[in-house]
């Protein structure tokens, strides 16, 4: 009988190590089993079901008075709302706006950088890494508080930063000679985007720093022999041995960006600020869900998300594939 | 050794190090911030250097965060007993995935990798349809359970036994009449404790930094982790900058320390072990 | 019939409750948890048998909490306090307690309060969701100093929003201080004076948008005015900046509730003491800003007790006053009103009556409808606002735009 129950099995073979192991079923037939249970488990219940769920509610609306057992079948309407919502276009634009202008340069400077770490430093490399690095590891809510009083208009240290760069000669033709309201609509984006760049730029580098170490010497020692600088060999060297990693590395950004929620949160203080300009698709969904109650449309958000995050995946997947990028 | 000091590399080192200090800079503010008052926050140029309000300012935050050592706790808690599980349960599936032949192992374990493409947010609003059912809205436990057991963590434990383990030495055990658990515990375990180190700083900065499931499970100020109780702060009313930067220096202080500890083997540990997928 | 056995059962039951030993929670926000955590001693003598907790969240987190308990009727308080921006979601969310039905009864308290509060509680159907607390009497603040300085005299402001702007050119020409922090304001009270008794600001009766009627067009018109005039500073409130500008002595006046003397006096100016003055809003606008109601939730129990802390703290004189002392909460009981406290001098105003002039105000005030999707509204015309203010936007195309926008946002 307790053959069919691993758990109580386990607890025996562990209790009673002399246990006659000549049976049917020996034990290291059915112990992984057991050890990888728990994450299947808690999946089950903690993920799985949750996102049943999810896809059940979405097609529902009820009267929040009287709790979930007055829900009402809708069919596709909260999705068809959705779609044509435009405050959820809206945070979707935004969303993609900041997932370029903070993702794409985190990946055009972390590469160089990493090169150069990678060949240059010596035993200073993990001190300089670990100051790129340590912004990831920070409380995403501590900094962008913090980065709230930085980017004050008046008061502001960026703020007085630029404009005295944009006194200096050469430098007026780039920099603000006015001090720039980050509040206002046009410029609450950049201001996002400066920080999410700011928090992952390091996490990046050492991602592709990871891969550098996995090229093999003898490649740049047989290009130095052929006369290739420096620069050649980051050309037709690293940046063709990388492309499993930027696969990789781009595929989180994009998945991460997508989905980012805590730092424009905190920073237009929860509301997206004017006219929205700082509010993301997750933000919307967290906004539907909470602020307005309403559990349906808001889960019709979050699988629309995820159907988005599941394409750009899928198409990141064949761009690679198609230049041959992926091994 | 020459060649490095040609004007290009040393403007790239000039690059790399200007960077740094961008990247550093926050903090330096934060930390400084903390030490001084509002009034002398905002004032033009800002205070460079520290200050002596750091006493009032903890005192402020006091005064508006009551329970803030209560968070601060709240916040240890959650994140050691999340990193306890994850340590627990990720290297026994890790050690299942990385040493047994057995049936769907294949196909289970792109389940779990796929698990990690699942974002985040999917499960938040369900996740408190559930919690509200198990009545444990409010409760440490609906942060640690479903948390308890990473997609990463599996993922990296397997990487790092199926390297530093040989198979052979587990058929030793077994000969020797140890049980399946005996071999992990006895031998297994002790020989893993570098990546244990690893893992168990990204589970416990994951857990003290997480803030949307705070969020949206924890409705009484006593039972916020740090970060939602230093969020409260900002929003209508008076906002002090000077005791929300002193908050968040106590709350950003655990991370660092523990990050100038283990930095080496971190940065080292990611960079040797992730890309041995 | 099944009705009237309903709520006389519930009846029975709630007197029976009320004299059993009870605890009751009461889900607030700050300043307002201070007054109901003031009242306890008092409450406690009163009603030995109830024991009251009083639980606080930040403004925002405190409605959102609200919102989620509401939606999953879970983790409810007895006693929810609601902010007079989220009245009109939670009074049409039908998950509050009708009190104007038995036994509650709380529309014989009607003629007690401020004529125009209590209907902000009601729901379209006419059901009492929630009781008013305090009350945010509109009412224009002015550094006399600055004023004096530039020449202009308080009739001057009050007189016309023509004179208002014509007023502020003279303080920004002679002493370079912003008349205002920002345009936003002008629209805010514009668009709420001179309504009728039940009318609403952002819809009608029926739901139709309002927003391109001509009360929104002259708010839009006397923003963009005071824009094109440089007299605001485009500051925010409650940022940075504004605490500060007002430090700095860069803003002339401001508009808000009466409240605003308090923070004035504690935090945002607290060395201008003497400097400050009050007076009616411009062109004879009376306006309520802000305010604050107690709601009882539908799927609580302990409603009686929760009723008699309610009763405490709306309609009890002393207590009404109490708060009023502790967090300038103006009091919505017109008994309160009355009571000589409101005659005392303002030290910080320059020993200025100036409750009498909010108790004017707030006797004035119409009774205004609100709708559950105001904050939607709010947030369309704010947004369309500020195209118009900062890229020149039409103001009747912005206005058209934004009516069809809440037209698609609003589902009902």
């Amino acid at each position: 009988m307790s053959l069919s129950d691993p758990s109580t099995l386990a607890l025996e073979s562990t209790m009673d190590k002399a246990a006659p192991r000549r049976r049917k079923l020996r034990p290291w037939d059915w112990a992984p089993y057991v050890f990888i249970s728990p994450f299947f488990i808690l999946f089950a219940v903690f993920g799985v079901f949750p996102m049943l769920f999810s896809i059940y509610l979405s097609f529902h609306t009820w009267d929040p008075a009287a709790g979930l057992s007055a829900m009402r079948w809708v069919g596709i309407e909260n999705y068809t709302f959705t779609l044509t919502d435009d405050w959820f276009q809206k945070s979707v634009f935004n969303t993609a706006w900041i997932a370029v202008v903070a993702g794409a340069p985190q990946h055009l400077i972390a590469i160089p950088l990493a090169f150069f770490l990678h060949t240059a430093f010596g035993r200073w490399r993990n001190a300089v890494v670990g100051f790129y690095f340590l912004p990831f590891i920070t409380s995403s809510v501590a900094i962008a508080l913090v980065f709230t009083t930085l980017f004050s208009r008046d008061y502001g240290v960026i703020n007085q930063v630029l404009t005295q760069l944009g006194q200096l000669p050469v430098l007026e033709w780039i920099f603000p000679q006015q001090k720039i309201d980050w509040g206002q609509p046009e410029y609450t984006k950049w201001m996002i985007s400066f920080v999410v760049f700011w928090r992952y730029v390091g996490w990046n580098t050492v991602l592709y720093l990871a891969a550098m170490q996995t090229i093999p010497k003898d490649l740049y020692e047989a290009a130095t022999m052929d006369g290739a600088g420096k620069l050649q060999q980051f050309w037709h060297i690293t940046v063709p041995m990388l492309k499993p990693m930027m696969f990789f590395a781009i595929t989180l950004t994009i998945i991460g960006n997508l989905q980012l929620f805590e730092e424009p949160f905190i920073i237009t203080g929860g509301t997206g600020g004017i006219d929205q300009a700082g509010k993301t698709a997750a933000m919307h969904m967290y906004n539907t869900a909470f602020m307005d109650g309403d559990f349906g449309t808001a889960s019709a958000v979050a699988w629309l998300l995820f159907i988005a995050i599941a394409l750009l995946t899928w198409v990141n997947n064949k761009i690679f594939a198609k230049s041959g990028m992926k091994d | 050794m020459k060649a490095k000091l040609n004007p290009a590399y040393l403007s790239a080192y000039a690059i790399v190090l200007g960077g740094a200090v961008i990247m550093l800079m926050p903090f330096w503010f934060m930390f400084v911030f903390a030490t001084h008052s509002d009034t002398d926050i905002l004032s033009v140029p800002p205070p460079m250097w520290f200050g002596d309000a750091f006493l009032d300012n903890m005192r402020l935050l006091l005064g508006r965060l009551p329970y803030f050592w209560h968070n601060l706790g709240m916040s240890f808690y959650v994140a050691i007993a999340t990193t306890v599980l994850n340590l627990f349960f990720c290297s026994l599936a890790g050690y299942a995935f990385a040493m047994f032949e057995f049936k769907y192992k294949e196909y289970l374990f792109a389940g779990v990798l796929s698990t990690m493409l699942l974002p985040a947010f999917l499960g938040m609003i369900p996740s408190v349809l559930i919690m509200t059912g198990l009545g444990w809205m409010n409760e440490p436990r609906a942060l640690i359970v479903p948390a308890a057991c990473g997609a990463m963590g599996v993922f990296m434990m397997r990487q790092f036994i199926g390297s530093a383990i040989p198979k052979e030495l587990l058929e030793a055990a077994r000969i020797d009449g140890c049980g399946e658990f005996g071999i992990y515990w006895r031998i297994v375990v002790p020989l893993i404790t570098p990546a244990f180190g690893t893992l168990g700083l990204i589970t416990f900065i994951g857990a003290w930094n997480n803030f949307m499931g705070p969020l949206v499970i924890m409705n009484d100020m006593q039972m916020y982790t740090v970060p939602l109780a230093l969020r409260s702060l900002s929003g209508t009313g008076q906002v002090p900058w000077g005791a929300i930067s002193a908050g968040s220096a106590v709350a950003v202080l655990p991370l660092l320390v523990l990050f100038v500890i283990t930095s080496r083997r971190l940065i080292e540990g990611l960079t040797a072990g992730a890309v041995k997928a | 019939m099944q009705f009237s056995l309903k709520s006389g059962l519930l009846a029975v039951a709630l007197a029976y409750s009320a004299h059993a030993a009870t605890t009751i929670t009461v889900a607030s926000f700050p300043d307002l948890d201070r007054s109901a955590k003031a009242a306890l001693d008092g409450f406690k003598k009163l009603h030995p048998d109830i024991e009251v907790k009083v639980v606080s969240l930040a403004y925002a987190d405190h409605h959102n909490a609200m919102t989620t308990a509401l939606a999953t009727g879970a983790n409810l308080p007895d006693v929810m306090a609601v902010d007079y921006d989220f009245i009109g979601k939670f009074s049409e969310s039908g998950g509050l307690e009708d009190l104007a039905k038995a036994p509650y009864n709380g529309l014989q308290y009607k003629s007690q309060i401020s004529r125009f509060s209590l209907p902000q509680g009601m729901s379209d159907t006419g059901a009492l969701a929630a009781i008013p607390t305090d009350i945010g009497p509109g009412a224009l603040f002015y550094r006399k100093d600055i004023l004096d300085k530039a020449g202009v005299s308080e009739a001057e402001l009050t007189k016309s929003w023509d004179s208002y702007l014509a007023a502020g050119k003279k303080v920004k020409a002679a002493t370079g201080a912003y008349m205002l922090a920002n345009a936003v304001d002008l629209k805010d009270i514009i668009i709420r004076a001179n309504l009728k008794d039940g009318e609403g600001v952002y819809f009608d009766a029926k739901g139709n948008a309002l927003v391109d009627n001509a009360r929104f067009v002259k708010a839009f018109e006397v923003a963009k005015a005071a824009r094109v005039a440089g007299i605001d500073g485009k500051i925010g409130a409650w940022s940075n900046e504004w605490s500060e500008g007002f430090k700095r002595n860069q803003i002339a006046t401001q508009m808000m509730g009466a409240w605003l003397a308090g923070h004035l006096k504690n935090w945002l100016a607290p060395t201008q003491k003497g400097l400050w003055r009050s007076a009616q809003l411009p062109n004879g606008a009376y306006a309520a800003w802000g305010g604050s109601f107690y709601a009882i939730p539908k799927k609580t129990e302990n409603k009686a007790a929760a009723w008699e802390l309610i009763k405490y703290l709306t309609l009890n004189k002393q207590q009404q006053i109490a708060a009023f002392r502790a967090v300038d909460a103006f009091p919505s009981l017109i008994e309160a009103q009355n009571d000589s406290f409101i005659d005392e001098p303002i030290e910080y105003l320059g020993g200025q009556k100036a409750r009498q002039l909010w108790r004017v105000a707030a006797g004035k005030i119409p009774a205004s409808t609100v709708d559950k999707f105001d904050s939607v509204a709010k947030e369309i015309v704010n947004s369309e606002l500020e195209k118009v203010l900062e890229q020149n936007k039409d103001i009747k195309a912005a206005l058209a735009d934004a009516k069809a926008l809440i037209k698609r946002r609003v589902r009902r």
